[in-house]
């Protein structure tokens, strides 16, 4: 019997003939944090066995066997490229932090873990923010996951995270408490002062009439 | 009084088990430790036994198989029959009976891919082996495959870890004093279902029956909370994932019933409730105090065949707790390769002082 042959049978005897590792998707697990400033992200992508050729056509292009640093820079920014993020609708530039690459060998295995950090400043916004990331990278084979991380400053809450059946596109809203928006800083001030121009309106009508003009 | 030789050896059973019930299970583990020890060479001793700061050792581990991610220590496969019997009896006395029998279960389960799947070097591709060239080999599957391995001195005083796994298994169990601390641990099964002396087993099937059972027991409303609108393919904070903390999605225990609660507790069982009863009894008062603050978050089918496992995703998470139940669409069923997570990101190996 043929190996595949031989193979196809434990399968329909066994129903166990799954592989013990990533077969046929590129997983790309995102991790989000939001700060009073700024975004950090991490993204951990890992190729399937069956489509690390595809995923090598791309990060090796001059087919050398070897990962190089021009390759691994260049292949970076293709990834990041490929995101698109925003918050309260202005788009957000991600600056690179880290980038790690595994031996081909690792990725040809399906255990190999390309990760990458970066992040984005924030501009400044009102108290309730909406965050959008969108990945685009590699879809026909992406299994996507997002993923916001609890956020460390106590003044920040998250209120929803929604996202698309594949996770390619995810939108995070967050409320933070310090926001200095002119909405919120003067607010106080608009309301205590409305009382105040109510009286002094009153007060002006009720001095012209006790002192007509001649 | 004198008593005769047949009256006497009863009594000396009877005071040498009461003396072994006596043991604290800090003291009865520690025995086990150093009587795995006393029957390894110098050179056994020294690949078993690495620092208790040893971050490196401390994080590796995996749901791969050690040919793909290799693990060091001393793998089963490495001792004799007397040394794989005393070290299978240390893991045994940090576990509970069920603890214990998942673990075989998830073992046996490796030996039955190895049969099926044959064990070539597959995977191993010239690096199989680990770091310290013995064991694996590149070989992918089964029971000789697991490691054991200690963090820091055996003491019931001193802070220490066992370390116990292989392909779909990883138990860190941080001993410190009477405290047994369990997370992060991996369970995982490939097959998830198969047939052992004519009786089929599913290593995990508590953790996949009873979270089937509490998604029936909600109402609508309940389950439009729970289950998530998207997919999710893999475990979220799976290896390399230590200390971190998701945001928490899907349906609160606040609002469900009384009885949904206990069936949300029942479910954590399966995964608190694999180290000893006195840690696993600490450790569920914990989680039972804040069940109130803890998600039970679905994605995937909501049905299943009775005796199946479920092909679906889910996630329980509170304040210091995070389980993942991750089917694995790697070709194959995925209700028969199952990953799962069991952490406190607050307290990953331990690492949280103890409660004055």
């Amino acid at each position: 019997m043929k190996p595949t042959l031989a193979a196809a049978a434990i399968f329909l005897l066994t129903g166990t003939s799954a592989p013990a590792h990533r077969l046929d998707e590129y997983l790309q697990g995102t991790l989000i944090s939001v700060e009073k400033d700024r975004m950090d992200a991490q993204i951990a992508l890992t190729p399937g066995v069956s489509v690390f050729p595809i995923l090598i056509a791309d990060i090796d292009v001059n087919r050398d066997g070897v990962i190089s640093e021009t390759e691994r820079r260049a292949y970076t920014r293709r990834v990041l490229r490929d995101l698109s993020i925003s918050i309260d609708g202005l788009p957000l530039t991600p600056h690179l932090v880290s980038a790690k690459f595994p031996a081909i060998e690792e990725m040809k295995e399906g255990r190999g873990e390309i990760r990458i950090e970066f992040d984005a400043a924030l501009p400044g916004g009102g108290p309730h923010r909406k965050l959008i990331f969108e990945d685009r990278h590699q879809s026909r084979i992406a299994a996507y996951q997002v993923n916001c991380l609890v956020p460390r400053d106590p003044d920040i809450r998250i209120v929803s995270q929604n996202r698309n059946y594949s996770q390619s596109f995810y939108e995070l809203n967050f409320v933070q408490a310090w926001a200095p928006s002119s909405a919120r800083e003067f607010g106080w001030f608009t309301d205590s002062v409305k009382p105040l121009a109510a009286l002094a309106l009153l007060l002006s009508v009720r001095l012209a009439a006790m002192f007509p003009r001649r | 009084m004198k008593l005769n030789r047949a009256a006497r050896i009863p009594i000396l059973i009877s005071l040498s088990l009461s003396a072994a019930t006596a043991q604290t299970p800090t003291a009865r583990i520690v025995s086990a430790a150093n009587n795995f020890l006393s029957t390894l060479d110098d050179k056994q001793r020294q690949s078993v036994s690495f620092a208790f700061d040893d971050e490196q050792q401390r994080k590796r581990w995996s749901n791969l198989p050690v040919s793909i991610v290799p693990r060091a220590g001393l793998s089963m496969g490495d001792l004799n029959p007397a040394q794989r019997s005393a070290a299978m009896a240390l893991v045994s006395s940090a576990l509970s009976p069920r603890g214990f029998e998942k673990v075989q279960q998830i073992m046996a389960a490796d030996e039955t891919l190895k049969n099926t799947q044959g064990n070539g070097p597959q995977g191993g591709r010239g690096r199989g082996g680990p770091p310290n060239g013995r064991g694996g080999g590149g070989l992918m599957f089964g029971s000789d495959l697991y490691y054991v391995s200690l963090l820091g001195t055996p003491s019931e005083k001193n802070i220490w870890m066992l370390q116990f796994g292989g392909h779909h298994l990883a138990l860190n169990i941080t001993i410190d004093g009477e405290r047994g601390i369990l997370t992060p641990t991996l369970t995982g099964a490939q097959p998830a279902l198969y047939t052992a002396n004519g009786k089929t087993v599913r290593p995990l099937a508590g953790e996949s029956d009873k979270a089937i059972a509490l998604l029936n027991a909600l109402d609508e409303n309940q389950r439009k909370q729970a289950i998530l609108s998207f997919r999710l393919a893999d475990l979220v904070l799976g290896p390399g994932q230590d200390g971190k903390t998701i945001q928490p999605e899907g349906l609160k225990a606040s609002g469900m019933t009384d009885k949904q609660r206990a069936m949300l507790v029942d479910i954590i069982s399966e995964w608190a409730g694999i180290i000893h009863e006195s840690a696993a009894a600490a450790r569920m008062a914990q989680l039972r105090a804040e069940i109130n603050d803890t998600w039970f978050a679905w994605s995937g089918p909501t049905t299943v065949t009775p005796g199946n496992n479920i092909a679906a995703y889910y996630r329980i998470q509170g304040p210091h707790l995070v389980i993942e139940y991750a089917p694995q669409q790697m070709g194959g069923d995925p209700s028969l390769h199952v990953h799962t997570m069991y952490r406190d990101p607050t307290n990953d190996y331990g690492r949280k002082p103890a409660a004055k």
